[in-house]
C-alpha cells in the first residue's frame, strides 16, 4: 500500500513540475525571456537620472523621459533591452544590449524581411526605441515624417505627379503606409490643424502646447469634446469650426491605415483612384479625432457616425471625391436636373398629343 | 409666300457653341462617374475621368472667353442681346411663357422673330443672363478652385472651405444639366425639328416672310459680316 502510495506521489509530482515549466516556459514567452511588465514608475529612474538630463550625457544617449515612460518598452524596464549593462557602468564600453527586436518582434522582423526596404533600413532606422507608438498614437503626419527621412519630399511629389493628379494634396491626406505598406482598409483620422505658417507646418497637426491655450489647462480633447462624453458629435465638430476663438486652426483629416504592416510593398488596387474613391460612403461613417497628448503622443476619440458626409461645418475642408458625397446634396441635384426633364417630357407630351394642330 | 435668310450665328459664336456643346457633355458624363464611381464607369478608369473632365473644363472656360470677347468687343452687343430689356419683363415674358405653354399646343406661330441684334425671345434673354452671367462663371470658378486646391488652399479657407465648394460646383453642374434637357428640347420647336439648330451650324436662319413677292438668295458673305454677324436679312424666294 505505501509503495502504491509513493508511486502515485512520483505520478503527481512529475506531471506537475512538467507542467509548472510548460506554463513559465509560455509566460516567458508571452512576454519576452525573464521580461518583468507592468507599470514604469520609477523603473527606470536611476537610468534616466543621467539619461534624461540633457546636461549629464551627449545629445546620442539622451532620452526624452517624457516620450519615453509611457511606452510599452518602458514598462519593460531599460534593461530588459540593455542588458549587457554592467555594475560599471559608464564604463566605456558601448555595447549595451545582446538583445535584437526580433526577440519580442518575431513576426514583424520576419515578414520586413522579405522586402527591400530590410536591405536599406533596419528597425531602428524608422523607430526610435525609447518612442515607440502604437498605430493609434501616432499622426498621419509623422508617419509620413519617418518615411521622409529617406524618401525627399520633393522625389515623393515629382514621382506621383506622374500618374496621381494634384500629387500634393493626396500625399499631405494620405499616410504613406496606406497605400504602400499592405495594409487592407483605412479609417479617417481628423486632426486639429494650423491655418498659418509655412507648407510644414500647415501640414503638422497642431500640438499639445499651442492647443493648451484654447483649454486654459483643461484637458485638450475639450476643444472639441465640450461634453467630455469621450464622443464627439456633429454638433460638437460644427461648434468648434464656428467658435472665433478657434480661427488659428481648422480640422483635416487624412487617411491613415487601420493596422498598418511591414510588408512595404503596394497593392495592385492601390494604382486604382476607385480604392479610396469608390469606397463609398459606407466606410465614411467611421472616423476619429486625434487629440494631442503631453508626451508626444495623439489619443483618438470616435466621432459620431456619417461626420465626414456632412456638407458643412464638420471637416469642411476635407472631401474625398466620391466617397464622401453629401447625400442631402445628391437628392437635390436629383431634383435639379428632373426638373429640367419638365419640358421635354410634359410638353413633349403634349406637343405629341397637339401635332395636328400644327400642320 | 418666300422664305427670308438671315445670317444669325456669326463664326465666332458658333464655334464657342459647339465647344462649349462638347465640353459640357463631356464635363456631365465624366462629373457623374467621379461623384459616382461606385454607379458610373464609363471611362475606363477614374483618373481618365478626371484628366477628361479638368480639359473639357478649361475648354469650357475658354470658351467662354470666346463668346465674352466676341459679344462685347467685337460685336459690342453683350447687353443688349442678353440683358432683358423693360418690355421683356412687362410683357414679353408672359407673352412668350403662353405661347410654350400654350399656344404653341394650338398651332400658333411663335411671338419672337429672331435677328441678328435681338436673337432671343424674353424668356431666352432670362435664362441665357442666369446662365451665362452667374451659372456659368461660378461653376467655371469653383471648377478652377477644386482642381488647385493646395496653391488655393488660404483662398479656400475664407471661401468657407473645400466642401462648400464642392456642393456648390456640383448643384450648379445639375443645374446646367436641367437647363441643357431644356435647351435641346426648345431648339426642336422650329418649324422642323432642326430649323433652329442648323443656324448654329451654318450660321443661316431660314424664316418663312407673308407679304414678299419677291427676294433674293445671298450668296456670299462678307467676311466682316460673316465674322460679326452684322448682316441684314436677306431674302430668298421660296415656295
Amino acid at each position: 500500500m505505501k509503495f502504491v502510495s509513493q508511486t502515485s506521489q512520483r505520478s503527481i509530482i512529475i506531471p506537475a513540475a512538467l507542467l509548472l515549466f510548460v506554463c513559465i516556459a509560455v509566460g516567458a514567452r508571452a512576454e519576452g525571456p525573464g521580461y518583468s511588465f507592468g507599470d514604469s514608475q520609477g523603473k527606470n529612474d536611476a537610468c534616466l537620472a543621467c539619461h534624461g538630463n540633457q546636461a549629464k550625457v551627449a545629445a546620442k544617449w539622451y532620452i526624452d523621459a517624457n516620450k519615453f515612460s509611457h511606452t510599452t518598452h518602458a514598462k519593460f524596464g531599460c534593461t530588459t533591452c540593455h542588458d549587457a549593462i554592467t555594475g560599471s557602468h559608464p564604463d566605456g564600453k558601448t555595447a549595451s544590449f545582446t538583445t535584437t527586436c526580433r526577440d519580442c518582434h518575431a513576426d514583424t522582423a520576419a515578414q520586413y524581411s522579405q522586402n527591400f526596404h530590410a536591405k536599406n533600413a533596419s528597425c531602428s532606422g524608422c523607430h526610435n526605441p525609447h518612442r515607440v507608438y502604437r498605430p493609434e498614437e501616432i499622426s498621419g503626419d509623422e508617419l509620413n515624417r519617418q518615411c521622409g527621412n529617406c524618401h525627399k519630399q520633393e522625389k515623393i511629389v515629382s514621382s506621383h505627379s506622374r500618374w496621381l493628379p494634384q500629387a500634393g494634396l493626396h500625399l499631405g491626406a494620405i499616410a504613406c503606409v496606406t497605400c504602400h505598406s499592405k495594409a487592407q482598409d483605412y479609417v479617417i483620422s481628423i486632426y486639429i490643424g494650423k491655418r498659418h505658417g509655412t507648407t510644414e507646418e500647415k501640414l503638422a497637426p497642431a500640438g499639445y502646447d499651442e492647443l493648451s491655450r484654447l483649454t486654459a489647462g483643461e484637458d485638450i480633447q475639450s476643444v472639441i469634446d465640450r461634453n467630455r462624453d469621450n464622443y464627439i458629435s456633429i454638433t460638437e465638430l460644427q461648434q468648434f469650426n464656428r467658435d472665433p476663438a478657434n480661427k488659428e486652426f481648422f480640422l483635416k483629416a487624412m487617411l491613415t491605415p487601420v493596422k498598418p504592416t511591414h510588408a512595404f510593398q503596394t497593392f495592385d488596387n492601390r494604382w486604382d483612384c476607385t480604392f479610396c474613391h469608390a469606397s463609398g460612403p459606407q466606410i465614411m461613417q467611421k472616423s476619429f479625432v486625434s487629440f494631442p497628448e503631453k508626451n508626444g503622443t495623439f489619443r483618438q476619440v470616435a466621432v459620431e457616425k456619417g461626420a465626414v458626409l456632412k456638407a458643412l461645418q464638420t471637416v469642411p475642408n476635407f472631401y474625398l471625391m466620391g466617397s464622401t458625397r453629401n447625400s442631402t446634396l445628391n437628392k437635390i441635384g436629383f431634383l435639379i436636373i428632373a426638373g429640367g426633364m419638365i419640358m421635354p417630357v410634359g410638353h413633349g407630351l403634349l406637343r405629341f398629343l397637339t401635332r395636328k394642330n400644327r400642320k | 409666300m418666300s422664305t427670308k435668310k438671315i445670317y444669325l450665328q456669326p463664326v465666332p459664336v458658333r464655334i464657342w457653341h459647339w465647344l462649349n456643346a462638347l465640353g459640357i457633355i463631356t464635363l456631365a458624363l465624366t462629373g457623374a462617374q467621379i461623384r459616382y464611381p461606385e454607379y458610373v464607369s464609363m471611362f475606363a478608369t477614374y483618373r481618365t475621368a478626371i484628366t477628361l473632365h479638368n480639359v473639357a473644363g478649361i475648354v469650357v472656360a475658354l470658351s467662354f472667353s470666346i463668346w465674352f470677347f466676341y459679344y462685347k468687343v467685337i460685336a459690342g452687343n453683350l447687353a443688349n442681346i442678353y440683358v432683358p430689356k423693360k418690355d421683356d419683363l412687362t410683357t414679353g415674358l408672359f407673352r412668350q411663357a403662353v405661347f410654350y405653354l400654350l399656344a404653341y399646343f394650338c398651332g400658333a406661330p411663335n411671338p419672337h422673330h429672331a435677328k441678328p441684334d435681338d436673337k432671343f425671345n424674353p424668356l431666352q434673354k432670362s435664362a441665357y443672363l442666369a446662365v451665362m452671367f452667374v451659372i456659368m462663371p461660378l461653376v467655371s470658378l469653383t471648377g478652377i478652385f477644386l482642381m488647385n486646391v493646395e496653391p488655393m488652399r488660404d483662398l479656400l479657407f475664407m471661401l468657407g472651405g473645400l466642401k462648400l465648394l464642392v456642393g456648390l460646383h456640383f448643384l450648379l453642374a445639375c443645374t446646367l444639366c436641367a437647363f441643357l434637357f431644356t435647351h435641346v428640347y426648345l431648339a426642336t420647336l422650329g418649324k422642323t425639328s432642326l430649323a433652329y439648330v442648323k443656324p448654329m451650324w451654318t450660321g443661316w436662319e431660314v424664316e418663312e416672310e407673308h407679304g414678299h413677292e419677291e427676294g433674293h438668295v445671298q450668296d456670299s458673305v462678307p467676311a466682316r459680316t460673316a465674322f460679326t454677324g452684322a448682316a441684314t436679312a436677306h431674302a430668298k424666294t421660296g415656295s
